[in-house]
This record gives structure tokens, sequence and C-alpha cells, in this order.
């Protein structure tokens, strides 16, 4: 905690309350203790003092005790020869600003000086006011709004809860220029936030430059004009509490819950424009009670490290040194910061492309006669690589072509395309890069007369006559992409930045870059062992057709459908944290031969309601992991061979074991442990775990044929591993028998060493 | 030789969940109806505790639906002409609760409003004492436009919202906490999605004791066992412990039934088929009552016969052995 805004905080606490005691005083004296304080359309009495210490105040007298507590709150100013942590002296301070606030709003409505008088002025929508003792009658002309009344309260409260609605933002002071005010406001407004104004400079407020610009201020432009003083600041964090009240269910007094409840689940922040006096100071000290960061237009002392708020707790944006070509951008790039500091989730919910949009043309073909130009394939060359950057480093929506657009290819021609993702995000990791970029795929393939297959630099795009009629090019996918990543990923991705390139050199530098980040994933994952983590993921996505079955998804071997890795698992369970990817911690390794966890086994247990007590991460013999349906590959022991057979979805024809892969699902799925068959993905039969408690690989005597093709590869790499090179060529496909004798006989003709190792039961 | 009834022991209970508010309570409702509680499988009372019935709920349109089968029409009558008449119809008709469903259209043609929906909640509130079901027409904007003011109108009588789905739920979640109401959790039968959606609803700050949930099911024919086996182990999880499953089922057999050809087709049918009123009101009753059997605690009904067939299944079944 800064010392500097421990002292400024405390010494304006100690202001505030000083003047709410006396003008308390003076209204004992003159309007006595009986005299009736309300805010006004409110059943929530004086709602910052009812949340936080249960106090119904109804009358000039109750006041007595909200001024008492707030003097208890007070600390002394920190000499300044001392040096420590002051974080709780101001946060009470704080509290005490805000209870002074409160009481001294509320005695000056008793006054008829709230809401705040501004001839000429005309609300937008506001509360209404049917006290004639405020000069004004029951119009919406010539005050400021003052509190906000409990109808609104309850309307936008619910899109504050539903998320339509991303936040609150409490404005405190002026802007540089009318034009900064003026641009900040649209910025708020165009992300749905909604803005309370309040405070000023030297006099001049952020809501005199509005006016002054024309801007309609009031509950019809989500922008509500409070008064020109910090102290009306408080309705803002009035609306927070009864926020909480309302929605929260919690009752007046349990100031924690309410504080809690505001860090949680309502996204609002302050933005201090404009020199910050003691006052403000004491008054952020209050919001960050709330859990709302405070962000300052000028050079004050930041609080970086979190706590009490999600991110950091005070940052300073000196206008003047925000990059931008003039204040406009500086502006925007302010609101920008706001937004991330506090975690506010931008959503977009329409993906601005001039062709239909959805899942249902995933599946679109673009014939070549009906094409109208092609990127990929045999004759060009296209790639996609998305990676990580850092908040500052990118702009969220900024989507740029470097190079042509396709206007002068040939009609069904072909040109290079590179298509650069730049994601950042608070909760994003180098990690989910390879697990976002798969999404591009599927993301693209959404829009109608567009055609996309394949990944990485094997990617292959076309856009269709009809869709570049309409006016698509290339532009869009980054459209797409910035709509679909925030839509889909909201939850790990904060900014969404995208580079399209055709220009030929670049597309050549970027292209040899992604490929070199490609090749450092393959070995990322590759390199990643069970040892090396300390949690698996679970899956149970398919239990509502296998109700006990439940995946086991370790780095080293993948779901059994294939479409799971353990890194897919980690970025599910971040976005979805109630999801179907839960992560597992392995706890005690019980036998690191067999692969037995005792997380794992307690995880299984629950999850398979009691049906499966123990699960084997490495073995086929001994409680083999269960299966739902959805398995690439079935694995079974053939007994007189001494090894296992496995044997693809895709081949549909006899095995050794006398049946082919649709009766033998029958036996492997179901959530049923069978010792000696098993369902597994594709890619784990190179794991160097694959039944290695049975000993591993070179159990295999049998494979179809289609995965020999398929992994041919990978296959002689782990032919390699396990110390026979021509491992591949002993082992039998249906090409050479679908019967145990002739398998036999293959076997020792090959010499095949299944049959020479340990028994396998 | 007596024969010893092996009695299982569980771990827990439904949660009870009280739908209504009489005057006492803040509300209007002449009464109240809880359900759940139970601390064992349907019906066996001799292994553990019942405490509540299960109830029977009639669903009133807000105006009288273009689709529904001419039996219907038949049953109720003038009634379906005005929201008010027809709950004051279901009540007589001896329903335990009211379930008002907003169509998508008005009468004329034209969208349903939230204007609309706020002066039918009230009719609907002043015909009848039971207590409420609120239920938009099932098209995420639509039913968020009408379910808001509707809420707001009901402010203080702990109706049922609905229906709260896995991509439309935060707003209707939303206005039943700031109205103090229940909500409907519907998930198509799957028992890690039914729970899923209790976990995310209670993390928007609503209480369980404010939650139902609808595992959704099919009629006789039409994938019962499927939603029955979902139910079933839905509960058989409660009842071990599982929290987030524990809220009480709501299913919708009478919008089943009703939808599905042999109620819904008097003609050009085979004549084997034998007598439709018959025929269609077997389907509905046995479609009900076997979801009473998979452990339903709000089945929603459409026809008055129904729902007499079903109390009086019920009452055979909870009598004292």
């Amino acid at each position: 905690m800064s010392r500097y805004i421990a002292t400024r905080a405390i010494r304006g606490a100690h202001a505030i309350v000083g003047e709410a005691a006396s003008m308390l005083d003076k209204a004992l004296s003159e309007k006595g203790a009986d005299t009736p304080v309300s805010f006004p359309n409110t059943a929530y009495y004086l709602p910052l003092i009812l949340g936080m210490t249960g106090r119904e105040i109804t009358k000039v007298g109750d006041l007595q005790s909200v001024v008492e507590q707030a003097k208890g709150l007070l600390h002394p100013v920190p000499p300044d020869r001392r040096w420590t942590p002051y974080l709780g002296e101001t946060l009470d301070s704080g509290m005490a600003t805000l209870l002074a606030e409160e009481t001294i709003m509320a005695l000056r409505f008793i006054y008829g000086l709230q809401p705040e008088l501004m001839p000429g002025f005309a609300l937008a929508g506001g509360t209404a006011f049917t006290s004639p003792d405020n000069g004004s009658g029951p119009s919406a002309d010539g005050h400021l709004n003052g509190p906000i009344d409990d109808i609104q309260l309850r309307s936008w409260g619910i899109q504050l809860v539903d998320g339509r609605m991303p936040g609150f933002a409490a404005i405190v002071g002026c802007a540089k220029t009318n034009e900064v005010a003026v641009k900040i406001v649209r910025e708020l407004q165009r992300r749905n936030i909604l803005t309370f104004l309040s405070g000023n400079v030297n006099g001049r407020s952020i809501i005199h430059q509005l006016k002054e610009e024309g801007v309609e201020l009031g509950y019809d432009t989500y922008t509500v004009p409070f008064g020109t003083d910090t102290e009306s600041a408080i309705y803002a964090l009035g609306f927070a509490v009864r926020s909480a009240l309302t929605f929260g269910g919690m009752k007046g007094g349990q100031a924690r819950n309410i504080l809690l409840y505001n860090k949680n689940r309502v996204f609002a922040f302050v933005l201090a424009l404009g020199e910050v006096d003691d006052l403000k100071y004491a008054t952020a000290a209050g919001a960050i009670n709330f859990g709302f960061p405070v962000i300052a237009d000028t050079i004050i002392p930041e609080i970086l490290p979190t706590g009490v708020t999600t991110y950091e707790h005070v940052v300073s944006m000196p206008f003047n040194e925000i990059e931008g070509a003039d204040d406009l951008e500086r502006a925007e790039r302010l609101v920008q910061k706001c937004i991330e500091i506090r975690g506010v989730k931008v959503r977009v919910t329409e993906v601005p492309v001039p062709v239909p949009y959805g899942s249902a043309f995933e599946g679109e073909v673009v014939r070549k006669t009906d094409m109208r130009v092609e990127f990929g394939g045999k004759h060009s060359r296209a790639f996609e690589y998305l990676l990580m950057a850092d908040l500052d480093e990118i702009e969220d929506g900024k989507i740029e072509l470097v190079g042509p657009a396709f206007d002068d290819v040939p009609d069904q021609g072909a040109m290079d395309l590179g298509i650069i993702v730049k994601v950042a995000g608070r909760k994003m990791e180098k990690d989910f890069e390879p697990v976002l970029e798969r999404q591009i795929h599927y993301f693209v393939n959404g829009a109608s007369g567009i055609q996309h297959i394949g990944q990485r630099d094997i990617a292959w795009i076309r856009i269709s006559h009809a869709a570049a009629e309409k006016g698509f090019n290339v532009k869009h996918f980054g459209e797409i992409l910035h709509a679909r990543f925030h839509a889909e990923f909201g939850s790990i991705v904060d900014k969404v930045q995208v580079t399209i390139l055709t220009e030929p050199a670049l597309h050549a530098e970027w292209l040899a870059k992604a490929r070199q980040a490609y090749e450092e994933r393959n070995v990322r994952i590759g390199s990643m062992t069970d040892e090396s983590v300390d949690t698996f993921y679970s899956c149970t996505l398919c239990q509502s057709f296998a109700p006990n079955h439940v995946c086991m998804i370790s780095p080293e071997r993948l779901g059994l459908c294939g479409a799971y890795n353990w890194l897919d698992c980690k970025a599910s369970y971040q976005i979805n944290p109630t999801g179907p990817n839960q992560p597992i911690k392995k706890q005690t390794n019980l036998d690191p031969v067999k692969g037995y966890y005792s997380g794992v086994n307690e995880f299984a247990l629950s999850a398979s309601h009691q049906q499966v007590q123990e699960v084997s991460m490495y073995s086929i013999m001994e409680n083999p992991m269960t299966a739902c349906g959805c398995f690439e590959c079935i694995a079974m022991v053939i007994p007189e061979t001494n090894g296992i057979m496995v044997l693809s979805r895709e081949d549909t024809s006899m095995s050794p074991a006398g049946m082919t892969f649709s009766t033998l699902a029958g036996m492997a799925g179901g959530g049923l442990q069978t010792p000696g068959i098993m369902g597994h993905g594709k890619f784990y039969i190179l794991s160097p775990k694959f039944i290695s408690a049975d000993g591993g690989f070179k159990r295999v005597v049998w494979m179809s044929s289609i995965l020999k093709e398929q992994m041919a590869e990978q296959l002689k790499e782990v032919a390699i591993r396990e110390g026979d090179p021509d491992l591949i060529e002993k082992i039998a496909d249906e090409r050479v028998c679908t019967d145990v004798e002739g398998l036999v006989a293959y076997l020792a003709e090959k010499n095949h060493p299944a049959p020479n190792m340990p028994p396998i039961f | 030789m007596t024969v010893e009834i092996p009695i299982e022991k569980w771990a827990a209970k439904v949660r009870e969940v009280t739908l209504g508010a009489t005057a006492a309570q803040g509300g209007t409702r002449t009464r109240t109806v809880t359900v759940g509680g139970e601390g064992t499988l349907p019906f066996l009372s001799h292994e553990g505790s019942l405490p509540h019935s299960p109830a029977l709920a009639l669903e009133v349109r807000d105006r009288k639906p273009d689709d529904w089968s001419p039996l219907l029409y038949r049953a109720w009558g003038e009634a379906m002409d005005d929201p008010g008449d027809w709950a004051k119809a279901a009540e007589a008709a001896g329903a335990d609760l009211i379930y008002l469903v907003f169509s998508s259209t008005m009468a004329d043609g034209r969208p349903n409003t939230g204007e609309n929906a706020r002066s039918v909640v009230r009719k609907v509130l002043g015909a009848t004492g039971l207590p409420l079901a609120v239920i938009g027409p099932g098209q995420a904007e639509l039913d968020n436009e009408l379910i808001v003011p509707a809420a707001e109108e009901a402010k203080g009588e702990r109706v049922m919202l609905g229906i709260c789905e896995d991509k439309n739920y935060r707003t209707i979640v939303a206005s039943a906490m700031a109205n103090d109401h229940l909500v409907q959790s519907k998930t198509p039968m799957d028992v890690n999605l039914s729970k899923q959606l209790v976990i995310l609803i209670h993390d928007m700050g609503m209480p369980l004791e404010r939650i139902i949930m609808d595992p959704t099911t099919g009629a006789l024919g039409y994938g019962i066992e499927y939603g029955y086996s979902v139910m079933e182990r839905l509960r058989l999880a409660a009842l071990q412990g599982d929290t987030m499953t524990q809220q009480p089922m709501l299913v919708n057999p009478g919008e089943e039934a009703w939808k599905v050809k042999e109620s819904k087709v008097g003609e050009g049918v085979p004549a084997v088929w034998g007598d439709w009123e018959r025929r269609a009101l077997a389907w509905e009753s046995v479609t009900a009552t076997t979801l009473l059997l998979s452990g339903a605690d709000v089945l929603i009904l459409r026809h008055p016969e129904t729902l007499k067939r079903i109390r009086s299944v019920l009452d055979g079944l909870r009598a004292p052995a």
C-alpha cells in the first residue's frame, strides 16, 4: 500500500467525517432529531448505511450513531517517518468516508440541496422528484439526477446480473477537454457500460463538459449525472449495495457478503479524471472496499498488487502519456484499460459478415466451379497461426489486411494467405494456443459459402462466387474470428487482433515463424509426461448415453474418442468450470507401473456412481479404463499369441478375435471394466504409456492396416523407441489374416517378440 | 413364514421447495405447495420419509391456443377464452398449481408483449388462490421480454418462473432473484447437464430452495424410458448425497402426451386403436403415472380428467399399507 495514498485517504476521511458531524449538529438543532430523512423512491432507507451497518435510518437523530461509527473507523494519519502497511487503515478510512458522504447527502435532501440544481439542464429520463422543495417540481428539468430509484435499479440490475450490461463506471472529476469527455462516455456507451458522473476539478465537472457538448444525460442514455461534487459519487456505491440486497438476497448489515458480492459479480470501476484531492482518495479507498479498482488519468502512486480487487487496485495512466495519435485515441485507450483492469467481459453476439453465419453451414463444400478464389490447396499456400500476446501489445477488434485483397486474382484463381490471430487475456496460457488455433477451422466454416479444410500450414480455404458477390472479403475472416473467440472463449480471451497477410515477403516470413511454433508445440506436447503434471482431467461428456463411464485424460493418454487431449481438457475447464472436464489431482501414486493414483480412483468411484472402484491408467489386464462407445480403436487380448490386437473403427473387416468392430464395441463400451478388452484413442498407441504395464507396444500382434497407413511415420519412431525398428513389419493386419491360426503362423514366421514375452495373464 | 423386507438406508434426501406465498408470507395465495423432501425412492414409504405428495399442475395459456387437440377444447370449453376463467376452472378441477404459459403471439397475430404478460398475470392471480408458475413461450428473447415484467407483477407471490435453459437462464434467474420467485431449470435428458444448470443458476446467487429441475421427458412410446432412466439416476444420485441433484423434479407429460399422433389424431388411424378420447386420456395418464414412479415431484397435465385419474393413482400409492 502506498503510504502517500494512505496518508491522503486518511486525511480526506478525517475531513469529511468532521464535516458530516458538524452538518448533523446543525441539522439536529435547526430541524430536530425527528425530522424524517430518506432518499427518494427507494425501499432501502439510506442504502449504503443499511448495507454496511444494518441501520434503517428514518430520521435525523438516527444519523448520530452512523457518524459515531464513521469516527470509530478513522485512524491517525501516518507520520512522515513511519513505513508500515496501511491497507487496513486505508480501507477503514474509505468506509468511514462513505458513511459520512451518505450522511451528508441525506442531510442535504432535508435542506433541499439535493438533487443538485443545475439551471437549464434537462434529464433524459431520471428519478422522479415530487417534492416541491427542490425547486424543480415533478419535472426532470433544472437539476441533476441524484440517487437512482428502485425501479431503475431493478431494470438495470437484471441486465447487470444476466450480463447484457457488462458493468458500470463511476467517473469522478473533469476530462482534459470537452471532446475527450464525450469520447470517453461514447466509448462506454458503445460497450453498454452504465456510466455514473460526479465530481469536479476546480469547479468544473465532466457533467458541465457533456452538457456543453449537448450530450443527453439520464436514464435513457445509460449515463447518469449524480452531482458535480465528489460526495455525490456515494450514489454509485448506494446503487452497488442495493444490487447486492436486491439480487444477492442479502440483508442489511451483511457488510462482508455485500462487498464480496460486488467484487465478484458487479463489474464496476472508478475513473478519476483530473487532479485527485484528499476527498477523492478517501472516496476511492471506499470503492476499493467493494473490489472496484480506481484508474486515474493523472500521475498518482499505483497499487498494483491484487488482493481486495480482482486485479490491480489503483492504476495511474497519465493522459498525455497514453499512446495515440490524438486525444480521442488516448481516450479510447483509457477506457479500454479500465475494462481490462476490472476484468469486464465484452460480448459480441453477432458475427458481422455479409453472408449468413451458423453451425448449419459448417459442412458446406464449395466446388471448383462455384469458387471465386481459393487459398491453399494445390496452387497456393495458406496457413493460420494463433499466438498469445500481452494485453498491452494488441488492440481488441483490430483487423488488418497486409497486402492486396483478391480483387485482382482471376476467377477460380488461387492466392497465398496467412491468418495471424493474436489473443490476449488474463487467463490465457501459452498452452492454449493450439487449442484455440484448431477452432479457426470451425469458426471460418460457419460462414455460408466458405469452405475450410485442414489447419496450420495445410489450411485450405475457398470463397464461393455467391459469398464474394455478397461482398465477403478476406478481412471478414478476421471479423468472424474476433466475434467467435469472444463468444466461445470469452473466459480466457479478453482481446483478439487479426492480421490477414497476402503480401509475399511478409507471408514467407510469418510462415517460417508459424512453422517454428508448430514444431515447438509438437515437441512440447510430445515431451509432456504423466509424471510431469500433478493433475489429470476427467471427461464425462458421454455420460448421457454411458451413465457410469468417465474418461481419465492424462498427458500421455488422450480421450478415447481422440477429440480431447490433456491440454484441451485444461482449456475446457478454464472456459467452463462446471463442465464435463474437471481437474483430478493425482495425489498418491499407488502403483507407478500399472498407473494407480489415489486421486484418480476416488474420482472414478464418485463419477461412475460407485460402479468403478479402481482404474489403472496403463493396463488392459487389470482394472482397465472404461469406455463409452465413441472410442477410435479397440484393443483386445488374443490369448493364443500372448499379445493384443488393435482394431480401428474405420476397419469393417473381420478380426482375429472372430468379431468385427461393431460386435466388439458392445463388449468394450457401456462403462464396464472388462479385463482384456479396452476402447482407446488412436494416438494412445504411440504413447510410451500404451498398456505399458502389460509390456507396451511390443504386445501388438495385429493392427488394422488403416492405422498403419495413417500413422506410418509415427509408428516407425515407436518401433525404434521399442528397440525393434522392424516391429511394424512383424505386426499382422487384415490383409495378412483375420483368424488366429493364420496370425500365430505369421508371428512365428516374422519372429514377433510377443509370443516370447512373459505371459500376459 | 415371515419375509424380511430389505430396507435401503440412504445418505441424503431431496430438497424441499415451496411454491406460492400466502398473505402472512407477503403474497396473496390461499395456500402454498411444498414438494420434495423424499428420503427414499418413490412411494417406498416403509423405507424412508416421503413428507409431501407430488403436486399436480394444470397448464393454462394466456389465450386459447391454436393447435391443441379438439379433445382439450371440448374438455375446457369457453373457459379457454379467458386465462382467468381457465385458471378458475383448473382450480375447480382439482389442480394444486396453475402452470401459466405465454403464447408467442397474441390472438391477433402480433408478437406477445410485456404489457400483455403483466395483465394476464394480474388476472390469473386475481382469479385463483393457487400458487402459480409463469412460463415463457420458449424463445429466448421473447421469454425474457415477457418474464421480466410478469415477474415484477407477481412480486412476493413466490411463483415459479421459466424456462431456464442452458442458453438462456440469466435474465430469468435475475428477475426471480429480484422479485423473490423460484425458477424451473430445464435440460435435455442428461444427468450431468441437469446438475450443471443447477450449479450455474445457484452460482448466480439463487438459493437451492428456489430451484425446481426439469430433466425433460418424452411421452409414452416416444422416449419415456430414456427420460425415466435419467430421472431415476438423478434421484439415486440425490439420495446418495450428490447435493446438486437434490432439487425436486418437474416434468410435463401433458405437453408431451398431447403432441403425439395417438392422442392428437382421431381420424385416419387404424380402427384397432379404438375410441379416440379413451386412448388420448390413457396416453396422458400412463405417461404421467410412469413419471410419478420415476420420481417426479410436479407433473404438468392438460386434461382435467387425467388430473382426476392421477389423483386417484396418487391416493392409492400413498395410502398406508
